[in-house]
Order: C-alpha cells, then sequence, then structure tokens
C-alpha cells in the first residue's frame, strides 16, 4: 500500500493489555492546571522503568469541568491493577495536591475503583472533611494555599498499551516535523494518550538484550547507523525513524488515533521525505491486540 | 396506573398511615385495601371508612388528595415509589424513609424525615420541629437522602444529623444542627438562637451569620473550591450557591472537641 509516496508496510503495531484511570484537574487557570498534568504525568514514558505510563488526554474548558474552573484530562495507565492503585495515589499526592489552586476529580464512573482522595486525606491530619453527593464522596483537605479539593475515588478501564508506528523518513529533520504533525493531529482524539515526550520516541526498543538483565535495549533493526552492520529493516534512502507510542482506553481508540497520525504522515508524503510507516512488534506472540497497518489505512480509504 | 387516596370528610382523630405505601396498596387488590386497618384516634378503622380508594393494584404513585393536619407518618418507611400529598401533614412525614420521593404541597408537621437515610422530601410549606433530626432516645437523625423545605423550619432541625442534604428556603428555628454529626444544612433565612451546639462534624451553609455558642471560632473568609463543585453537582443548593466562591467559616463546636462547620455565604 502506498498513500502519497509513502509506503504503509504490511506490518502490525503489537500491543497489550493495560488498567488506566482518567483524572480530571482542574485549576485557577489554564497555565496552572497544564503544570499539574506535566508533572503527574511525568517520568511515565514506560512501565519498564517507570512503573506507569501517562499522558494528557485533552483540555477541558470550565464549562465541562466538575468546579467550572479550566481543566485538563490524564490517563494513567500500568500493567495491572494492583499496580495502579499504587501509582496513582503517589503522582496525585506528589504532584496534584502540592501544585497550586488545583483540584482533582474522577474522570471514570465505571470499572474498579481506584483511591485519590481516600488514601491521601490523611495528610490533613484530622482535618479532612468529606461530602457525599449521591454515591460519590469528595473530600476537602486544608493546605496552607487554601483548600484542596479531591473526589475520593476514580473508576478504571480495561486500555490497550504499546500501540504504535514507525515513521521512516530520508532525514531528521523530516522524521521529526511528520511525527510531530501526526502527534498534533492524534491530539483531536480522546481516550488516548502518546506518554513519550512530547508524543514521539526517538529510542524505540526491541525485546532483551545481550546484557543481563536488560529487558530492553536499542531496537538496532531500525538504527540508521547500524545499517549494513545487522539485520536491518532501512532502505538505503532512510535516515532518521521516530516512533509514536499510543496507549488507549480501548481498542478502537487506539486504532483510530493510529489511522490519523498515519494520515497526518502521509500528507506530509514522499515530497517531505517520508519512505514508509512501519510497526513495531515481536512476532505476533506476546501482545493480544494486532494493529494492522494496512487493515488501518484500508478503512480510512473507504471512508 | 396512580393509586388515589381522597378523604370522605376533615378528621376529628389522627390517622396513622405509616404502613400505608404505594407499594403496599399496589399489592392488594381493592377489596383487601379497603379493609386495611389503619389507626384512628385509639382505634383502627378500615382506610375505606376514611377514603374513597381508586387504583389500587397498579404501580403508579400514591396520590393523597386533600391533606390534613392530622395524618401521620405518610410515607413512613417509603422504600420505593412516589407519594404526593395535595396539601398539609402532619407529624412523622417520611419517617425513616429510605428511598422513593414524598412530595407535600403544604405544611408538615413535627419530625418530618426524622432518621431519614435515603430518598427524597419536598414540602413546599413549612416543616415542624425536629426535622431530619433523631427521634427521641435515638443516637442519629437523619443519614442521608435529601430533605427540601421550600418554606422554613421549626426548632432543633438536623438535631444528631449524619449525613444527607436538608436545604430551607426559608427561616430555621433554635437548636439548629444541635449535636449533629456529619451531613450539610442549608438555611436561605434567618437561623434562630443556639445553632450548632454540640456540632461534631458537618456543615451548615447560612446566607445570615446566625449568633452561635461560645465553642464557635471565626476563621475568616476563605476561596472554597468546594462551593463551586457543590453548586454545579448538588441541584438544590444551587440557589444559595450559584456564583459563590467565598464564605466565611465558623467552626465548631470546639468546647467540645468539634470540627463542625458554618459557612456564611452571604
Amino acid at each position: 500500500m502506498i498513500i502519497n509516496g509513502v509506503e504503509i508496510r504490511d506490518s502490525f503495531a503489537e500491543a497489550f493489555p493495560m488498567v488506566g484511570a482518567r483524572l480530571v484537574i482542574t485549576a485557577d487557570t489554564p497555565e496552572w492546571a497544564l503544570t499539574a498534568a506535566r508533572v503527574t504525568t511525568g517520568f511515565a514514558t514506560s512501565v519498564i522503568g517507570c512503573g506507569c505510563e501517562a499522558g494528557i488526554e485533552r483540555e477541558i474548558p470550565p464549562s465541562e469541568t466538575p468546579d467550572g474552573r479550566p481543566g485538563i484530562a490524564i490517563l494513567i495507565f500500568a500493567m495491572d491493577f494492583g499496580s495502579l492503585k499504587k501509582v496513582v495515589p503517589l503522582r496525585l499526592g506528589q504532584c496534584i495536591l502540592t501544585c497550586p489552586t488545583t483540584a482533582c476529580y474522577s474522570g471514570m464512573d465505571t470499572g474498579k475503583r481506584v483511591p485519590l482522595a481516600k488514601t491521601i486525606r490523611y495528610f490533613a491530619d484530622g482535618h479532612q472533611i468529606s461530602k457525599k453527593i449521591g454515591d460519590k464522596r469528595f473530600w476537602r483537605m486544608p493546605v496552607m494555599e487554601g483548600e484542596f479539593v479531591c473526589d475520593e475515588d476514580t473508576g478504571s478501564v480495561e486500555g490497550v498499551g504499546g500501540g504504535n508506528f514507525l515513521i521512516l523518513a530520508r532525514s531528521r529533520p523530516q522524521a521529526l516535523a511528520a511525527a510531530e504533525a501526526a502527534v498534533k493531529a492524534m491530539g483531536t482524539v480522546g481516550g488516548n494518550i502518546l506518554p513519550f515526550p512530547g508524543g514521539i520516541v526517538r529510542s524505540g526498543s526491541k525485546v532483551g538484550s545481550k546484557y543481563k538483565g536488560l529487558f530492553a535495549s536499542t531496537n538496532d533493526a531500525y538504527c540508521p547507523t547500524l545499517r549494513g552492520a545487522v539485520a536491518s529493516a532501512l532502505p538505503p534512502e532512510v535516515g532518521s525513524v521516530m516512533e509514536i507510542v499510543i496507549d488507549g482506553v480501548s481498542f478502537n481508540s487506539v486504532a483510530d488515533a493510529t489511522r490519523i497520525g498515519i494520515k497526518a504522515v502521509c500528507q506530509i508524503g514522499a515530497a517531505g521525505g517520508i519512505v514508509a510507516v512501519d510497526a513495531g512488534n515481536y512476532g505476533g506472540n506476546l501482545g493480544p491486540f494486532h494493529f494492522k497497518l494496512r487493515e488501518i489505512m484500508a478503512r480510512e480509504q473507504v471512508a | 396506573m396512580t393509586i388515589t387516596l381522597r378523604p370522605h370528610a376533615p378528621f376529628s382523630a389522627r390517622v396513622d398511615l405509616s404502613q400505608i405505601t404505594p407499594a403496599v396498596l399496589g399489592a392488594l387488590t381493592a377489596r383487601d385495601a379497603e379493609y386495611r386497618q389503619v389507626p384512628y384516634g385509639g382505634r383502627m378503622r378500615a382506610l375505606a371508612d376514611l377514603f374513597f380508594i381508586e387504583g389500587t393494584g397498579g404501580n403508579g404513585p400514591l396520590v393523597i388528595e386533600i391533606g390534613d393536619i392530622r395524618l401521620d407518618g405518610v410515607g413512613a418507611g417509603l422504600e420505593s415509589g412516589e407519594i404526593i400529598v395535595d396539601g398539609e401533614v402532619g407529624a412523622w412525614a417520611g419517617r425513616g424513609m429510605s428511598g422513593g420521593v414524598l412530595r407535600i404541597a403544604g405544611n408538615a408537621g413535627d419530625y418530618l424525615g426524622a432518621e431519614l437515610s435515603g430518598g427524597r422530601i419536598e414540602v413546599k410549606g413549612n416543616a415542624g420541629d425536629h426535622a431530619g433530626a433523631a427521634t427521641s432516645g435515638s443516637r442519629r437523625g437523619m443519614s442521608g437522602g435529601v430533605l427540601r423545605i421550600h418554606g422554613s423550619a421549626g426548632a432543633r432541625l438536623a438535631e444528631r444529623q449524619r449525613g444527607g442534604l436538608i436545604v430551607v428556603g426559608g427561616d430555621a428555628g433554635e437548636g439548629l444542627a444541635t449535636d449533629m454529626i456529619a451531613g450539610t444544612v442549608a438555611v436561605e433565612g434567618a437561623i434562630g438562637a443556639l445553632a450548632g451546639r454540640g456540632m461534631k462534624r458537618g456543615t451548615v451553609f447560612a446566607k445570615i451569620a446566625p449568633v452561635l455558642p461560645a465553642g464557635f471560632v471565626d476563621t475568616g473568609n476563605h476561596d472554597l473550591i468546594a462551593l463551586r463543585l457543590l453548586a454545579r453537582r448538588i441541584e438544590d443548593l444551587k440557589g444559595l450557591l450559584d456564583g459563590v466562591t467565598s464564605a466565611r467559616r465558623i467552626v465548631g463546636d470546639t468546647l467540645l472537641g468539634g470540627q463542625g462547620e458554618v459557612l456564611v455565604v452571604g
């Protein structure tokens, strides 16, 4: 399949089940909501080293937030529910509670409950106050700045982690420009996050290593500087590869984001130095979710 | 189909309707409903001796046409369904309700919604004393649900309240929230003397600052995000809190180690 001169390789992204939770962070200004969101989702690029994967899902206008202030929705994913229950309160306590003017609310009603203020309310040392509205409870915690308001818990979802595609370009600036365009376009699809810096991975990995104890190492087949020295997947004209990794609340949300991202890459096309779009997988034996690039893009062409 | 009770005439003694709910009448044949015994004065009387009855066997709301100050226990113990009273009711209306809706077009007597644990009571007129409170000898008053009084409430509103929401459109009598344990009360009018004595936790919203016992400490005015949240999440508080972002927070009853709060939002 070729779109605008860009080869869509006959490959697939192999993804894994993850469990995720959505938090809605509000603050007096959009800037402070964004600050809290960025800090909370920091150092959360890969479960391999961070224990979770997190990112900003979207901005929420004041008219849609629980307290009528500017908001940001973030998603946090972990490999299992036990891990999620640990990382969410940790990040909430260290990054949102501490951030000026913020409040934090549940962004999901269904699924297993992930504790929010249920865990961190004890910081208020007995001065915490709860209010129950219907079957939902929120907590008010006195802090030096005023009061921190936080829902007791949030729902969770069994989602998909590790959706991905690779952008093979002639040069690094061209690969980066295409990746940036993809990230921008994918920001319009709800239910997904791109957990890596700016949504882009420049150091994609393969499973395993020659060194004992390393679970992952550089994806040498896609490293341009190793072409010829290893079993390379890169044609001679490719000078740089960027990867987009996607975690989402469902298979379809990841598939939609993948399609929109690749579409943005293809709009730049061969004229912009894009050679091909590929995907990372482990042979299909590890992850149950397979995002076949050509099938995904064929859906778009039919549509 | 709506179940209707229409009094034959004004009652000359108190009628206890605490055992009459939509579920009870809905499960009876017309004949069984007519013979259903209810306390009337010191004796038991057949329901048909007191009311015209229509629509039994249905699962619709129960409508009591022409309310009466002598109708006690209306909606007491209600678990589901709806009771509508076109007029006033006596004491114990909605006592111990755990679900459903009770709507009263007129005034209600004492102990309205006493020990309410769920559901909703809406009174267009005034309520007597002890609304949402604990009954005599009981440790806890209302623990859940919503009690909405559009008029004024009498003394000891929310005494020993443990949870739920009470909203009063008019004034509240003396002893509001005495020994309150938790929950929320909002009063849009004036609040009588001795409010909050023995308050342990819970929140009283007031438009007019009440005179409080010595154990209350004024912490000053504060911008409270929770006010915006409550205004958006609770329809019943919109009238009081819409557009309000700050409140004067008075904490007590500290003489008894309490951490309740009176939030003056006027």
